[in-house]
């Protein structure tokens, strides 16, 4: 699914952020990446998502080497990514339902087809109240909410998400892995950029962890599973 | 159009109407003043086409005195033995007074001035006479005659009149090319300003066509808007123009009267302009797009 072998990374001139990173990332698999605050998880994510290319390495998608594609085969790949970016990046002057739509409507929907679906996975995210709101109404939690709804729309067959549950209380953050969980389950790939300490340990999935620009994985043995009421709460979500 | 893109508050919903107004405007009143002149050129030719005027010198007494009589009658029987002459008269003298008017004004001309006597002479159909030769052997029988070779003074008239219409020509020119210079200014600017919103397009997965489309499709909007009023003062001005110089005595000076097809020609003005700018715009998006990932 991902796969890196010996990428490195910097940005313009500057120090090199990543060395070697070589890991592999079977499909549906669930991986928690952390690392201190600027270890470089957006960076790596950001490779991920095909928004910057390596300094050198290779990295395939999919199983196809991204290194050497054209540029016109990109949209087509980075379709099947879903990616719930940091700083959320919802466009301002689009409502919420808008905003979920997009990537349906960047890969050609029908209208028709994407209204009853965005505001049904909204109504899923407890947006309901705010399909019509723009972003700038939104409190940073509901915005995150929306950027992940927004990730998810399209089914991708890779879920990216940077620190997805920053903005929103410890609650909250459970409720939204606990739908990355069942996106998972369909056979989404999961990668979850935090450093949330307690979360990572409450969902027991393997760990690749920087440090000083080097990756390790580690995985942990599953804990107890968590309560099945948050299960049950992530039914409801 | 449903727009990705807040365009809302860019410089460019202002002042791209505004420049492209301008444009259209000068356009319209080169190309329309160049429209007239190629008209006015045609009515000159048809005006000048097979006459002459031979010029013999003024006589005090004018037309009427027993000289100027014996000069005039011995020009025109030479002219009319002219093989390819058609007819050969003098002008009145009032005809000649008219003429001078502009310059000395509508009072009686003083009787001994020497007002020049002109003979107008017209030619068979598709004959043209040597000036130069003609006035030599008229200056035999009287001296001092002199053949105006109105097709020549025509043709250095023509000339400028071609000029003038070059002049319009490299205006119309120049005007497009600042146009379009303007225009891949805007897009250039607007792909600036909107840069977060277009990698964040290219990261869902947009191909450059779909963001290229938006930007074209605003452009497009602004261009139109701005070509029409551009269209709509030139008109207004134009009208007021053929007013004023319909009222005008001079037939020299070009008639500002265009015909329904030249009407036409300016009407595509802004359909020109935002094919242009449409164009333009989608190919300046596109090519800065390539250069992104
Ligand atoms: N666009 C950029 N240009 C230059 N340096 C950058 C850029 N983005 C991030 N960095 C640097 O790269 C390092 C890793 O950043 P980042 O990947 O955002 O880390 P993290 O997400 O783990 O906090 C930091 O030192 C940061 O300053
Ligand atoms: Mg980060």
């Amino acid at each position: 699914m991902v796969r890196f072998q010996n990428v490195g990374m910097r940005y313009g001139l500057g120090p090199e952020i990543l060395h070697d990173i070589s890991f592999q990332l079977a499909p549906g698999s669930f991986h928690f990446l952390t690392g201190a605050s600027g270890a470089g998880k957006t960076t790596l994510l950001r490779l991920m998502y095909l928004a910057h290319r390596p300094s050198r390495g290779l990295i395939s998608l999919f199983g196809r080497d991204t290194t050497t594609m054209k540029r016109r085969e990109l949209p087509a790949l980075r379709r099947r990514i879903g990616v719930v970016f940091q700083d959320f990046r919802l466009i301002d002057h689009l409502t919420a339902l808008d905003n979920v739509a997009l990537p349906l409507r960047i890969a050609g929907a029908k209208k028709e087809a994407i209204g009853a679906h965005v505001s049904e996975l909204l109504s899923w995210v407890g947006l309901k109240d705010h399909i019509g709101a723009r972003p700038p109404t939104l409190s940073d939690g509901e915005k995150q909410r929306v950027a992940i709804a927004r990730a998810v729309i399209g089914r991708p067959s890779l879920l990216l998400a940077d620190e997805p549950t920053g903005s929103v209380d410890h609650e909250q953050g459970l409720r939204i892995l606990h739908l990355f969980e069942e996106l998972n389950k369909i056979g989404t790939t999961v990668v979850i950029a935090t450093h949330d300490r307690d979360l990572i340990a409450r969902f027991g999935r393997p760990v690749l962890r920087l440090v000083g620009g080097e990756l390790s994985v580690h995985r942990p043995p599953r804990v107890v599973a968590p309560s099945s009421a948050l299960a049950q709460q992530a039914g409801g979500l | 159009m449903h727009s990705d893109l807040s365009f809302d508050n860019d410089a460019s919903r202002h002042f791209v109407p505004l420049i492209v107004a301008v444009m259209v405007y000068l356009a319209t009143l080169a190309l329309a003043g160049s429209m007239s002149i190629g008209g006015a050129v045609d009515q000159w030719r048809d005006a000048v086409r097979g006459s002459m005027t031979v010029q013999l010198p003024g006589r005090p007494g004018g037309q009427t005195s027993p000289e100027a009589v014996a000069n005039i009658k011995a020009i025109t029987d030479a002219l009319l033995a002219t093989p390819g002459v058609a007819s050969a008269a003098p002008l009145p003298d009032s005809d000649i007074q008219a003429l001078l008017e502009p310059w000395l004004g509508d009072a009686d001309l003083p009787a001994d001035l020497p007002v020049p006597i002109l003979i107008d002479v017209t030619l068979d159909d598709g004959v043209s006479l040597d000036p130069k030769g003609l006035a030599q052997r008229l200056a035999v029988i009287v001296s001092g005659v002199q053949v105006n070779d109105s097709g020549a003074s025509l043709e250095r008239l023509v000339r400028l009149a071609r000029s003038v219409q070059w002049v319009a020509g490299i205006i119309v020119a120049l005007v497009g090319a600042a146009a379009t210079a303007i225009i891949i200014f805007a897009a250039r600017a607007g792909m600036s300003a909107h840069r977060k919103t277009i990698e964040l397009l290219h990261l869902i997965g947009a191909h450059d066509s779909y963001i290229a489309r938006q930007f074209q499709f605003r452009l497009l909007v602004l261009s139109l808007i701005g070509g029409v009023l551009g269209l709509v003062f030139g008109a207004v001005t134009l009208l007021v123009l053929t007013l004023l110089s319909s009222q005008v005595q001079a037939s020299l000076v070009p008639r500002l009267s265009l015909t329904a097809p030249q009407w036409a020609i300016l009407a595509m003005l802004p359909i020109l302009g935002t094919a242009v700018a449409t164009v333009t715009a989608r190919m300046t998006v596109s090519r800065s797009l390539r250069q992104s990932l």
